[in-house]
């Protein structure tokens, strides 16, 4: 077959998002200038929701090699479409299909086929995240992903503050991006290469080091890690609640990725780990404790899950220190399992409060059991899930983080050798995290209904869908890991 | 099948409670007995085949091979009467129950939650399996006392949660280290938390030393350990009755079986170093909560901290690491699980309905007033002070004597002995002053219960939980063989007996 158009066949999925997002943007100008608003966000959704869609299926053709796509030597070395990377790619995808039918309810704009044409590029930014073998397309789809998530912040014209997380977001991440690009650039010095593969293959210098203490301040923004998490409350509370969730869920598989792919070189040399290990050691702890303590404060929905994203990222940087194959593939469940969570989170707020016209206070949700039980339990069964409790899979999520890290010294005579005791500090962390969970859980579920300010809201079919896709695969992945990590341990 | 059955359908029970509508309550408690019934069916069931002592009714797949982890489930002597007691306790807590009306779909729903996670603690065959179902308990407990408890339920319930989940997070590092540091005959890591391997397996008596307290400290806050006991009197006290009753009567035994089936069971030699440290906070427990039941006003704080106190028998029988000792203490967990959840639905919802008031300086000569009731529950008190002829004098004998073999083999102090001594003493002293305070004293206080009031008998199914509840103390006190003939075998096969 010729080269372009095989080309074009591995690429066909993104391609057909690209096409999607066109359309969208296209018919939304012309046929439906001057229809409704509810016309226009339902227009634009089928197209773009369509397109997805379609996306997926192709990518699972590619997983199940019924479509050309697998082979490595076809983009020249620029991406590596191996199993492992096709399925988080559809993970992504996925979620970002059911992100979008919160889009659609959540109608704060005017810019409606703007609104979902970003929400596709950050989407296929991702999607090129996690599939990328070269720095540079590494970088500039990170890039997409940023620039696309800055634009969407500032959506919500009618809140100033929108506009103040946007600006204070784009501020933070330029800089954070430049730090990467700088970080990179080192990496790119030691060797004269760009592919990652190479570069895994790299002998520890002092240049190296360096390289990462950049690189950590670049993705330590991204991922929301300590102390580079300054913009995370502001814009999580701020941003139009569907992009909070995607900035929370699907940047961070991308970014998470990207951070495994770009540690390889330290797992082989023994100079680079004992160097780079107390730099995330002090990452973790730090967001550990800046997560949880923050939270415990939070009157406020959407920034108790702002800091308890900040906490989250600290629990995998657990996992990032065993600097094995467990350790990669317990980030990468992590990360997965997470941001199901997470996503699942914020749909279900967005749901409760795009009627309520502000910002959700926890009080606001006080009786949700008698008003819409579904969601309550749907909530419940999320944030219990980030809270690490069995069997949902977050628990087997943060189960598998400690496991791996104990894994990399597990011969000990005492505690305070290996990793045990940042464990056990993980661990004390996350009974503290407990806390402010079943707090606000309290409000949903134990709250009398006579306070209640929640009105009955109609939960609406592609919205209720997703969040119960969400659910499903909570408990699924939960009850039945092993498909997941054999395929992430490929 | 037949045991993990209990499991499935606890919480198939959970699911129909639940998804019934709030509005059909009558039939909502139907199913709940229903359901509590078909659990102790099932587990009498098992009862009648268990054979020897070996695990019986093993289920088993492979569960996430990557991990180590399979879901195997049994059951054993050991694991036997705690099913039964479960069994027991869930039917009387739906008795005494019977009159909650709010929002009782959900009520339940959390309530056999909790009993199918409780059921799934006993039958795990692999740590990770039972640290699961041991997590699966925690949560509804929150549920329970939060929404349907009395004053002060906020507080108690998340305290208690919060206790629950420290105590787990100890129990998980412990369960990890377990995981990479037994080895097999080679010196290879074994990597599974399947329980029958790691007690094959070998754990180096370093490493031990330091696991073992883990493990057995966290499980032991569960078990009401002191100084880490402080969830549960408040917990009890602020929890609706029927949670109480699974409290003191199930919850608190998860922890001591923790603590007999992992730490003791996989780590003997950890216990044989810690013997003594564990002995001493079990008498410090006996004792001190002793000491404090006497002290309160509260009667359902008596009842708690008596429970602290008589799970101190639990953790002393542990410590002897003798069979004897070990079997009292196995039977202690029994017994405690009948009589405390006795006293609790007592105090809870049959003095406090008709009451009204808790104090125990409001009753006025409650002898008079409720005669049957008192009765009862001077039964009741008799038998959790160890009266012969119930199962608590049995239990806590086993313990002594366990004890005293210890000493004379001089594997414990002597001290311990005379502490025990005490124990025992103080236990008399606060049961019959309270029972005193209760019943017999008049009160001086003016709104107190009126000297002319009468009050009405206990209702149907009241009476039915009291009699299966103190019907089981007497079955087991007058015939302790139905349970240590089953446990005895069992006990003989734990690694600590192994040489």
């Amino acid at each position: 077959m010729d080269y372009f158009l095989e080309l074009l066949l591995t690429l066909l999925p993104d391609l057909i998002v690209v096409v999607a997002m066109f359309a969208a943007l296209g018919l939304d100008y012309s046929k439906f200038r001057d229809a409704t608003l509810t016309r226009r966000y339902n227009t634009s959704f089928q197209i773009t929701s369509i397109g997805l869609f379609i996306g997926i299926i192709i990518i699972l053709l590619q997983i199940l090699e019924k479509m050309p796509g697998l082979d490595i030597q076809k983009t020249a070395g620029q991406l590596s479409l191996t199993t492992t990377t096709l399925t988080i790619k559809v993970i992504i995808f996925a979620l970002g299909l059911s992100a979008l039918t919160l889009v659609k309810r959540d109608q704060i704009t005017k810019h409606v086929s703007e609104y979902y044409a970003l929400f596709l590029l950050a989407t296929l930014g991702m999607g090129f995240v996690t599939t990328s073998q070269n720095l540079l397309v590494a970088f500039v789809s990170l890039e997409l992903v940023s620039l696309s998530l800055y634009a969407m912040t500032a959506l919500n014209q009618s809140k100033a503050t929108s506009a103040e997380a946007a600006l204070k977001y784009l501020t933070f991440g330029a800089v954070a991006s430049g730090f990467l690009l700088f970080g990179l650039s080192y990496l790119y010095g030691a060797t004269g290469e760009l592919n990652l593969t190479e570069i895994g293959k790299l002998e520890s210098s002092s240049l190296l080091i360096t390289a990462y203490l950049l690189i950590f301040v670049g993705l330590g923004f991204k991922l929301a890690l300590a102390p580079f998490h300054l913009w995370v409350p502001d814009v999580y509370q701020a941003a139009p609640t569907p992009v909070a969730g995607w900035i929370g869920s699907g940047s961070k598989i991308a970014a998470a990725v990207l951070l495994i792919a770009l540690l390889q070189p330290v797992a082989n040399s023994q100079d680079l780990k004992s160097a780079v290990i107390p730099l995330i050691i002090a990452l973790a702890v730090a967001s550990m404790i800046v997560g949880n303590l923050g939270a415990l404060r939070q009157t406020n929905l959407k920034r108790l899950l702002a800091y308890s994203a900040i906490a989250n990222a600290g629990y995998l940087m657990v996992g990032v220190l065993a600097f094995n194959e467990d350790g990669n593939q317990s980030v990468l469940f992590y990360i997965i399992v997470y941001s199901i969570g997470s996503l699942g989170a914020f749909a279900v707020v967005s749901v409760l409060t795009d009627q309520l016209g502000r910002d959700a206070e926890i009080n606001d949700f006080n009786g949700c059991w008698k008003t819409i039980p579904s969601l309550s339990i749907a909530f419940l069964i999320f944030l219990l899930s980030m809270a690490g409790i069995p069997p949902l899979a977050g628990f087997l999520g943060k189960f598998y983080l400690f496991l791996a890290a104990i894994s990399a010294q597990p011969d000990v005579a005492s505690l305070n050798e290996g990793f045990y005791w940042l464990v056990a500090f993980a661990l004390v962390m996350s009974v503290v995290s407990l806390y402010y969970y079943l707090r606000v859980l309290k409000a949903f579920l134990v709250a009398p209904n006579e306070e209640s300010n929640a009105n009955s809201v109609s939960i609406g079919g592609a919205a209720g869908f997703a969040i119960f896709a969400l659910v499903a695969a909570i408990i699924g992945l939960g009850l039945w890991p092993q498909p997941l990590l054999n395929i992430l341990a490929q | 099948m037949t045991a993990l059955l209990t499991v499935i359908l606890s919480f198939i029970g959970a699911l129909i409670c639940g998804l019934m509508p709030a509005k059909s309550y009558k039939s909502i408690r139907w199913v709940a007995l229903a359901t509590a019934a078909a659990g102790f069916i099932l587990s009498a069931i098992c009862y009648s085949n268990l054979s020897d002592g070996k695990f019986a009714d093993k289920f088993e797949f492979d569960w996430i091979p990557s991990l180590g982890i399979s879901f195997i489930t049994g059951y054993d002597g050991i694991s036997l009467p705690l099913m039964l007691v479960t069994g027991l306790v869930a039917i009387c807590g739906v008795l005494f129950s019977w009159n909650i009306d709010t929002r009782t779909n959900h009520f339940y729903a959390f309530y056999f939650a909790l009993i199918g996670g409780v059921y799934g603690v006993f039958l795990s065959l692999d740590l990770f399996l039972l640290f699961v179902f041991y997590e699966i308990a925690v949560v509804p407990k929150y549920f329970l006392i939060a929404i349907w408890g009395g004053v002060r339920r906020q507080f108690a319930a998340m305290k208690l949660v919060l206790y629950s989940f420290g105590g787990s997070a100890l129990v998980l590092l412990g369960m990890i280290a377990l995981f990479f540091l037994t080895k097999d005959a080679n010196g290879k890591a074994l990597e599974t938390f399947s329980l029958v391997a790691l007690q094959n397996g070998e754990v180096a008596a370093s490493a031990q030393y330091w696991i073992f307290p883990l493990l057995f400290l966290g499980f032991a806050i569960l078990a009401g350990m002191w100084p880490f006991h402080t969830w549960a009197p408040t917990g009890h006290v602020a929890a609706p009755t029927a949670t109480s009753m699974l409290l003191a009567g199930v919850v608190m035994k998860l922890g001591a079986y923790g603590c007999l089936r992992v730490a003791i069971g996989l780590l003997p030699e950890g216990a044989q170093e810690w013997a003594d440290y564990v002995a001493i906070f079990a008498i410090i427990n006996i004792v001190y909560g002793a000491f404090v039941a006497l002290k309160q006003d509260d009667f359902k704080f008596v009842i708690g901290y008596s429970s602290v106190s008589h799970m101190g028998f639990v953790l002393l029988g542990l410590a002897t690491l003798n069979e004897i000792g070990l079997k009292g203490a196995v039977l202690q967990m029994f017994s405690h699980g009948v009589i405390g959840a006795l006293l609790f639905a007592l105090v809870g919802t049959v003095i406090y309905t008709r009451t009204k008031t808790r104090m125990l300086d409001e009753f006025h000569r409650l002898i008079d007033h409720m005669p049957g009731i008192s009765w009862v529950f001077i039964a009741a008190g008799l038998a959790s002070m160890g009266l012969p002829g119930f199962s608590g004098f049995i239990s806590e004998l086993y313990v002594l004597i366990g004890v005293w073999d210890g000493v004379s083999e001089s594997s414990l102090s002597s001290w311990i002995l005379i502490g025990a001594g005490l124990g025992i003493l103080m236990t008399f002293g606060y049961t019959l002053v309270k029972i005193h305070e209760a019943f017999f004293r008049k009160s001086k206080i003016n709104n107190a219960t009126k000297e002319s009031t009468t009050y009405p008998a206990m209702t149907i199914p009241e009476k039915f939980g009291v009699t299966i509840l103190l019907g089981a103390s007497l079955l087991i006190g007058i015939c302790p063989w139905i349970l240590t003939d089953k446990i005895t075998p069992s006990l003989k096969l734990l690694k600590l007996f192994a040489n």
